[in-house]
């Protein structure tokens, strides 16, 4: 499947911002069943200055700084991608969750290592009692590691209601886990909280989602949303996606961006300004796909 | 020097005496008992006086933050130094130069290649648990002496003898500026015992220093920055210390700006690259960008930069990751692995719960253990395990089994002890040293001693944080040493300088509210000095005459006011009372004291600016107890006295000690600007038209203008509005006149750099009108309703006062402003 996407952040302030450094991470990450095939971003006003780092997690970071007095930031990013969902597919003979968990601690290939990392607390998910014993429910002894994580995966769905007025890029999975409502983003950090706290890596995936319009009506422009989910890692088996927020595993309706221990770390466009006062967020996605196969 | 703390368990085995064993005083400490003995307990008890009086007036102060009394809390210092002979040093030495190379190939490791975790030399979990690791900069070129540009090590001797690493500091080590101050202070108290020992000189490990920072840049005259956290760090004293010691420009976050990949200092004179930066910021609050958003101390864009290799920071960015006990334990093996030898001064013995048999080992012994945080950045206090009760053993047994890798065990090593001089005489007390290695590039070198820190009693933890005294530490060497100090050398070409050193913008603010608080504080304590005699005494008649200078003085009368306090005091005890207020009231807006705490604070955040005596006055101003207890009327003019006195000093030292370079011309400017403000206020009190019982006003005038005797010789004792303006407004040679104020204004401004001839007109006009305007012609008072002269008069000295708070506006927003913008972080 192949989509072009439209990811268009803009930024309006009450008064003029007279410098605005900036980090973008919206150029999507190039892998098997997810191959970038060009990728543009544009700003306005023009940066004074712009710059490309691969961060510590794959990621490409752009950084730009914006050093004329503006009112309105606009950073689109244009990008073609492939989705294969064939490649993203599970494998349906998996070990038992423990044995995943423990051979984790004693892998030094750098594929272990890259993965052992995600087992670990970052700075917005903090490994607890409460989540192991949530995990647990669906993390029976002996169960194989695919069939406990999409039971877990269901579970949040059901169990969380999709509320986008509740939280905000800045809560805590603690009042996630107590109010059981939240947005893909809060989801996301659970599943990886629940993870984490019984001892399997797990990695937080921004990305997009493909939305289909009602019977009969035509495709809105701009009404395909910003999203999140979660990739959990089983040793010999790679990385499992999982989408707590639509109770599936990505297949090609998924374009993924980028992914790091959590939000934190790949929030797509971040920045600290001089001046502006208060300022308005408007954020629009757009994935139009390209040649319509039919999906698998 | 943070969150450590080190206590001596209470033990059977006793400790090691530094100075003395069994058999005796040691050979290396019989001098200094011998000189001990001949000094005799009085003439010590005077030194020590005569040193902490040394230590408040130079203002070394030590900030503790949980402490209402804690911000500037003097320095504590003992005066007798700990003493080790040349063999030991030269183990030491060894030992933790040794482990400066070790940690700066294992930072260097962690933040490149890694092969260390692929090899199985390290284990990963210590890596990706910890929280200071600073994942932005792995992978980033910097030069390999900037890791670990300077590596601090606590060392404790056990009963044994043996030295041992209790702590290594590893991102932002402090204290070295407190071992040169301390030593400059016992050297002086102790000058025959210093002049015979053969004693290893400080000053060129600082100089490597310089030369260590400079090295830093490929630049050939680099610009080096000591980049602090401000006036609120508890070891702020030290920063502006070194800054001045080592020559660089002492600058907080706000003051750096980042633009097309380089750093800028904002200056008066505009941007001026920055090429190393020495830092006191820990490092996740060095870039709210990339690092911590929340971060009001570091510098946007930062890490970019380093990336860019447009900046060396220095240590580099995330060497905090091994400021953790957790990998002593691995230390040994890494010195086989990364030295080929083996680690020549162990470390206090560490496990780390992260590993099945440490814990399993621990779990069984914790009561011959501490527990602590793996990671520093997890903060909690240390458990002593003997002490632990038994209805908690099992929740921290819990913790333990829970999060294993986020904790240590340490054993508790029984810290030896040295003597310190108490009123009462000599007592033992337990020590610990911490000691310095500099990278500077072609090698290593340590600070000969370093700063020894002494439990506050027998048996007490020994930590600054909580109030514990400092020593000295003399290397007793066995060579001739190299007297060095850090005035150049004789034969070494100097290259002159005349051009001034950079005003940060916000050095320029300060400095320019140090000279309006100043003033303000002369004028205000003028104008009470006048009153005060006054006010008891004075006959109903002269009550006007006194609350027109009563209402010159500018005070706020919000809600906020002591009981009975009004705007207009409508007779004389309500009066007294306001003034005694004015005087004595610090919580009060623009009072006496608090005028003065003004300037105290001002003036600390430029004091390494200002010369050492202009800082002792500022101190002086502040704490005067006679300022701030006075108890009757006539001990306040004593007090006002005396503080005018210093005020005056002070602005004899303004004109006489300070170069003429940017900073003068912003203190100078504030002055002359707030001088001309409180003037204008005070002849337009003359243009409302004075009635014959407030004819005294012009004498309190002239009084609190310091022109009385101007104004006697010239019209001899007769007092009348016109010539009393004439020699306050309009006389050009009165130092105390408005024109004389403006005209220097104007002077000063013209020599910033940047200056806009556009930012004066208005001042520029006024001064015209100053100087022209025609006195003689004025009637008064006015003859009748249709004579506007007065009027006019009033009207003028109104559109000058507006014109000069404008001005002040201008300036701010030329030269001040984006040192106060903060940024805000958006999207995160």
């Amino acid at each position: 499947m192949k989509y072009k996407v439209t990811h268009r952040t803009t930024y309006t302030y009450n008064y003029p911002v007279s410098v605005g450094n900036h980090i973008a991470c919206l150029r999507p990450r190039s892998f098997s069943g997810n191959v970038l095939l060009g990728n543009q971003i544009v700003i306005s006003p023009p940066p004074a200055d712009l710059s490309e780092r691969t961060d510590y997690f794959g990621n490409t970071l752009c950084f730009f700084a914006v050093q004329q007095p503006h009112k309105e930031l606009i950073v689109e990013s244009r990008s073609e991608v492939t989705v294969d969902g064939n490649l993203r597919r599970l494998t349906p003979e998996t070990p038992p969750w423990e044995l995943a968990a423990a051979s984790l601690t004693s892998i030094q290939t750098a594929e272990g290592l890259d993965a052992y990392q995600y087992q670990f607390d970052s700075p917005r998910i903090h490994a607890q009692q409460d989540y192991a014993a949530y995990a647990h429910e669906s993390f029976l002894p002996g169960r194989p590691m695919r069939e406990a994580l999409l039971d877990l995966t269901q579970r949040i769905f059901h169990d969380f209601k999709f509320d986008s007025t509740v939280t905000t890029v800045r809560t805590p999975t603690e009042d996630v886990f107590r109010k059981r409502r939240g947005v893909c983003q809060d989801f996301a950090h659970m599943q990886i909280a629940c993870l984490r706290s019984i001892g399997i890596a797990c990695r937080y995936v921004s990305g997009y989602l493909r939305t289909y319009p009602p019977p009969g009506r035509p495709r809105l422009v701009g009404a395909d949303a910003s999203h999140a989910w979660i990739s959990a890692y089983c040793p010999g088996h790679g990385w499992f996606d999982m989408d707590p927020t639509n109770n599936v595993a990505p297949s090609d309706g998924h374009v993924t961006l980028a992914w790091g221990r959590d939000y934190g770390d790949v929030s797509p466009l971040r920045g600290l300004i001089l001046g502006g006062g208060d300022h308005k967020l408007k954020v629009g996605v757009d994935m139009e796909p390209v040649e319509d196969s039919p999906s698998a | 020097m943070t969150g450590d703390l080190y206590r001596s368990p209470e033990r059977d085995g006793g400790t090691y005496a530094e100075s003395e064993s069994a058999a005796g005083a040691r050979t290396h400490w019989t001098g200094l008992m011998q000189t001990l003995q001949d000094l005799g307990p009085a003439e010590l008890e005077h030194r020590w006086e005569s040193a902490a009086r040394r230590i408040r007036e130079n203002g070394v102060t030590y900030n503790i933050y949980d402490d209402p009394q804690g911000a500037n809390r003097p320095w504590q210092i003992d005066i007798l130094p700990l003493l080790l002979p040349a063999d030991e040093w030269r183990k030491i030495e060894a030992g933790v130069i040794q482990r400066a190379q070790l940690l700066t190939l294992l930072l260097q490791d962690l933040y490149g290649e890694q092969k260390l975790l692929t090899e199985g030399h390290f284990p990963a979990a210590l890596l990706y648990g910890n929280p200071a690791f600073l994942h932005p900069v792995v992978g980033l070129k910097v030069p390999a002496h900037s890791y670990l540009h300077m590596l601090a090590v606590d060392l404790a001797r056990s009963p044994d003898g043996q030295w041992w690493v209790l702590a290594d500091r590893t991102q932002a080590p402090s204290g070295s500026g407190y071992a040169l101050e301390n030593r400059t202070i016992v050297s002086d108290v102790l000058p025959e015992l210093f002049g015979e020992s053969n004693v290893l000189r400080l000053a060129p490990f600082f100089r490597a220093q310089r030369d260590a920072l400079t090295s830093l840049s490929r630049q050939p005259n680099p610009r080096v920055v000591l980049l602090t956290p401000g006036p609120y760090n508890e070891t702020y004293f030290e920063h502006s210390y070194l800054a001045k010691y080592l020559d660089l420009t002492l600058v907080e976050g706000a003051d750096l700006a980042v633009r097309n990949r380089r750093v800028y200092l904002k200056t008066v004179g505009g941007l001026e690259q920055v090429d190393v930066i020495l830092r006191r910021v820990d490092d996740s609050f060095c870039d709210p960008l990339e690092l911590r958003g929340d971060s009001l101390l570091g510098v946007s864009g930062l890490v970019e930069v380093v990336a860019a290799g447009n900046v060396a920071v220095a240590n580099a960015l995330g060497s905090g990751l091994i400021e953790s006990a957790a990998i002593m334990p691995f230390l040994p093996g890494l010195s086989e692995h990364l030295l080929g030898e083996p680690l020549k001064l162990p470390s206090v013995a560490t496990w780390w719960c992260g590993q099945q048999p440490a814990l399993d080992w621990v779990l069984g012994n914790l009561e011959h253990v501490v527990i602590k945080p793996a990671f520093p950045a997890r903060g909690m206090e240390p458990v002593f395990g003997s002490e632990i009760p038994d209805d908690k053993r099992a929740a921290l047994l819990e913790q333990l089994r829970a999060r294993p890798h986020d904790f240590v065990a340490q054993e508790q090593v029984a810290l030896s002890t040295a003597p310190v001089w108490e009123r009462n005489g000599l007592h033992q007390r337990a020590v610990v040293l911490r000691t310095y290695v500099l990278n500077t590039g072609n090698g290593w070198c340590a600070i000969p001693g370093g700063l020894v820190r002494v439990a506050e009693a027998q048996g007490s933890v020994v930590s600054m944080q909580r109030g514990g005294h400092s020593k000295d530490a003399w290397v007793l060497w066995d060579e001739p040493i190299d007297t060095f100090t850090m005035l150049r050398r004789r034969e070494e070409p100097v290259q002159l300088r005349r051009v001034p050193t950079v005003v940060p913008s916000s050095v320029a603010d300060n400095t320019f509210w140090l000279g309006r608080y100043v003033e303000r504080a002369e004028n205000l304590a003028r104008i009470l000095r006048s009153m005060l005699p006054r006010v008891p005494r004075a006959q109903p008649a002269e009550l006007p005459s006194l609350l027109r200078l009563h209402g010159c003085m500018n005070m706020r009368y919000g809600r906020h006011l002591p009981n009975g306090i009004k705007r207009r005091p409508a007779n004389f005890p309500a009066l007294e009372k306001d003034l005694l207020s004015i005087l004595t009231d610090a919580e009060r807006s623009r009072s006496l004291p608090s005028t003065l705490a003004e300037v105290f604070r001002v003036g600390g955040n430029v004091r390494e600016r200002l010369s050492a005596d202009m800082v002792l006055l500022i101190n002086r101003l502040h704490h005067s107890p006679k300022i701030n207890n006075a108890a009757s009327l006539l001990d306040h003019q004593t007090a006002l006295t005396a503080c005018l006195e210093q005020l005056s000093a002070f602005s004899g030292m303004e004109r006489e000690n300070i170069n003429r370079g940017s900073g003068w011309l912003f203190l100078s400017i504030g002055r002359r600007l707030e001088r001309a403000i409180n003037l204008t206020r005070q002849l337009r009190e003359i243009t409302r038209p004075l009635s014959s019982n407030d004819w005294s006003y012009l004498e309190r005038l002239l009084e609190v203008a310091d022109s009385s005797m101007t104004y006697r010789t010239r019209y001899y004792t007769t007092l009348r509005p016109m010539p009393v303006l004439d020699v306050l407004m309009a006389d050009d040679t009165n130092p105390r006149s408005l024109t004389f104020q403006v005209s220097h204004l104007v002077d000063l401004y013209g020599k910033l750099p940047r200056h806009s001839p556009e930012d004066l007109a208005t001042v520029n006009k006024a001064l015209a009108g100053l100087r022209t305007f025609d006195l003689q012609s004025i009637e008064y008072p006015a003859a009748n309703e249709s004579d506007a002269g007065l009027k006019r008069l009033n009207r003028f000295l109104g559109t000058l006062e507006d014109a000069l708070l404008l001005w002040s506006n201008t300036l701010s927003t030329r030269y001040f402003s984006h040192a106060r913008t903060l940024p805000v972080t958006i999207g995160q």
